[in-house]
């Protein structure tokens, strides 16, 4: 699996966001959010259980994501029309304002070595690039496990949050 | 009202304060946008709401949009730095000052100005909030980025003159 220090993978693939199957799809790649930090978080199939709710919870979070130039990105091996069919059939996904990849190929989540080994399907791992592609934080669960949102976003707001005056200046220290 | 009713509003025992004031805005050592930086900036770190409506609308004219949004930008990050740095500081547990502070200070890498700017007009705030690690640290910095001794104390002046006045004028709607 792929981790802190190392560039994410090249990736050119189909996103869904919410709308219909004419409005939904659009293809994103490494340039799409040029300049902004990107928050990628896998999971292993839809129409299963937990992910709902972690998905819901980084939904709710947004805001919070985009106030920090975050663009907020979910996925699994699921084919993009999978993926509109689910957030067709449960209503708390409908609006999910993010938009979920759909890593048909597996290019995406072998690159970044995140398929479960027996299963063939991505992990649940969570993923924050920064604006210049590099990794900076690499997490992963077992399929049956739950993620924090919340913690994500503390981690995000720490990886933001240099001591960027030289306050703390002492004798022959380099300042800013 | 303008700059001109301000400086003739000051009561007759701050004539002293007038005539600095005067002095003050025709300097020619700073810049034009490091003066009406430094002016504004400790406008709003003196926190009066009618010295700041007039120099802020009469900071306009001297200040591009971008000056003025950094300016801003350096009062507001300052009031925050100037309270935790001026902690670390005098703290006689010098542990926290080796612990990350926790805070975002971003702006400070991409206020889009001259930097040597946005460190004269966080000195000036530093200077009126008190903490001397602050002052140090942009005076230092000051030095370093060319300005001569006059000009980094022409600012210091700048905000000594003006808290004056924001805090006289401040006493004299309420006596």
């Amino acid at each position: 699996m792929l981790s802190v220090g190392q560039n994410f993978p090249k990736f050119n693939l189909t996103a869904v966001k919410a709308g219909n199957k004419d409005t939904a799809f659009s293809k994103i790649d490494n340039g799409t959010y040029k300049g902004k930090w990107q928050v990628w978080f896998f999971w292993p199939k839809d129409f299963t259980f937990v992910c709902p709710t972690e998905i819901v919870g980084f939904g709710d979070l947004n805001k919070e994501f985009a106030d920090r130039d975050a663009q907020l990105i979910g996925g699994s091996t699921d084919t993009d029309f999978v993926h509109l069919a689910w957030r067709e059939n449960d209503e708390r996904l409908t609006n999910s304002p993010f938009p979920w990849v759909a890593d048909v190929k597996k290019d995406l989540s072998a690159a970044l070595g995140i398929l479960h080994e027996q299963e063939g399907v991505a992990l649940r791992a969570t993923f924050i690039v920064d604006p210049d592609g590099i990794i900076r934080y690499s997490q992963v669960n077992d399929l049956s496990v739950g993620r924090n949102p919340k913690e994500v976003l503390r981690v995000l707001d720490a990886l933001q949050t240099d001591e960027l005056c030289p306050c703390n200046w002492q004798q022959g220290q380099e300042t800013l | 009202m303008s700059i001109e009713n301000l400086k003739d509003s000051l009561p007759e025992y701050a004539k002293d304060l007038k005539l600095n004031l005067s002095s003050i805005l025709s300097n020619t050592d700073l810049t034009e946008q490091q003066l009406w930086g430094s002016i504004l900036a400790a406008a709003l770190a003196s926190r009066n709401d009618a010295v700041i409506k007039v120099i802020a609308e009469e900071s306009k004219q001297h200040l591009n949009e971008t000056a003025l949004n950094a300016v801003k930008a350096a009062a507001a990050i300052m009031a925050m730095n100037n309270i935790y740095y001026r902690f670390t500081h005098l703290a006689s547990n010098k542990e926290y000052s080796t612990m990350p502070a926790g805070l975002r200070m971003n702006i400070l890498a991409n206020h889009g100005v001259d930097k040597a700017d946005f460190e004269m007009w966080s000195l000036v705030v530093s200077a009126i909030n008190g903490c001397s690690a602050c002052m140090d640290a942009h005076e230092k910095q000051l030095l370093k980025h060319g300005l001569s001794i006059n000009s980094v104390q022409t600012a210091v002046r700048v905000a000594a003159i003006i808290h004056a006045v924001a805090v006289t004028l401040e006493n004299a709607a309420n006596l």
